[in-house]
């Protein structure tokens, strides 16, 4: 007997992420998927975005990795609220893992970064309910990493060129790097930024203002979770 | 890496498929797999070889088609196939382009008894 199924593998993830994104939409929070190698800085990114815009809006940062709670650990210095998923042999979130978090938001926030386990593959392919993806490429990873790893930076509406304090000292030439980001997604908004020194966040955090306000709609008025 | 997670799904969604069309034994699973997508056939046989076990698939196999990346430009109505995802038109340099295929990941068809 043949049957035709005609139905993505990823069918159950695919409706999870839809519930989640639901939720976020009922809160009207502005949710990020941050994706990364390891050590390209994305936590380090995060902090300096919490720092920045903590004093005007209300952030959750919910921290996926494969074991422990470091990194949570290392953003509650800051007084942020934030929820650490394992995901133990997974080497990304899907929208099941980040569905465990949803039990535990009690309040609405204008901006949910979700730090993504490090690895530039797997977390390109789960959708989790995110508004949209946001790549890190480091400058010490080298400017043809767009070219290696197409799928997330076709995806990815935002890329974040971080490390630029270490340009002196390495062959990564920014050019080329956009012109490989560019190849694959020609609409991606590239910023330049050193999570270290803080140069460059003027801008990213002036977009992110900017989106914020528009996920939160004219109306300004937003349901409890 | 990410294959186990999605092979499991795969055997997940073809055991209730079986089961809803009364199929005790899967021999076939037809798979469309795009070319833009980051999932390897053989590390999906791998992992299929013991996710399979004591299922309606343990007696399956997995047969891959490839389906290549197809764009349109939404500018000079370009269509092809393209080798490299490269998303900027090779007629008229457009960057607002349709991906027709190569996303694909879904389970065409089974067969069993």
């Amino acid at each position: 007997m043949k049957i035709n199924v005609l139905k993505p593998v990823l069918v159950s993830n695919q409706q999870r992420a839809k519930e989640n994104r639901k939720f976020f939409d009922k809160t009207k929070s502005l949710v990020l998927n941050i994706i990364g190698s390891p050590g390209s800085g994305k936590t380090s990114v995060i902090e300096q975005i919490v720092k920045k815009l903590k004093p005007r809006y209300k952030i959750l940062v919910i921290e996926g990795d494969i074991k422990g709670s470091i990194d949570s650990e290392r953003l509650s210095k800051l007084k942020v609220d934030t929820i650490q998923i394992n995901t133990l042999t997974e080497c990304h979130l899907d929208a099941f893992m980040t569905a465990q978090a949803i039990p535990q938001i009690k309040k609405p926030y204008d901006l949910i970064l979700i730090e993504n386990v490090g690895n530039l593959v797997c977390p390109a392919e789960f959708d989790i309910g995110e508004d949209y993806k946001i790549a890190i490429l480091s400058t010490p990873e080298g400017d043809d990493k767009p070219i290696k790893y197409p799928l997330l930076f076709h995806l990815a509406k935002v890329v974040i060129i971080n490390k630029t304090d270490l340009l002196s000292y390495l062959d990564f030439k920014i050019k080329k790097a956009r012109k490989n980001i560019m190849d694959k997604n020609p609409k991606a908004i590239v910023f330049e930024v050193s999570a270290k020194t803080g140069q460059g966040f003027k801008e990213l955090i002036g977009f992110l203002e900017s989106e914020i306000k528009e996920k939160l709609g004219r109306d300004r008025k937003r349901a409890n979770p | 890496m990410h294959e186990y997670s999605v092979t499991k799904s795969l055997v997940e969604l073809c055991n209730q498929e079986a089961e809803k069309h009364g199929i005790s034994s899967i021999r076939l699973i037809k798979l469309k797999l795009g070319k833009f997508t980051g999932f390897s056939p053989a590390a999906i046989n791998f992992y299929f070889d013991y996710l399979k076990v004591s299922t309606r698939c343990e007696s399956a196999r997995i047969e891959f088609s490839e389906i290549p990346i197809r764009i349109r430009c939404y500018n000079c109505q370009y269509e092809d196939e393209i080798l490299e995802p490269i998303f900027i038109c090779p007629q008229c340099g457009n960057i607002e382009l349709e991906i027709i295929s190569g996303r694909e990941f879904y389970v065409e068809s089974i067969e069993g008894e």
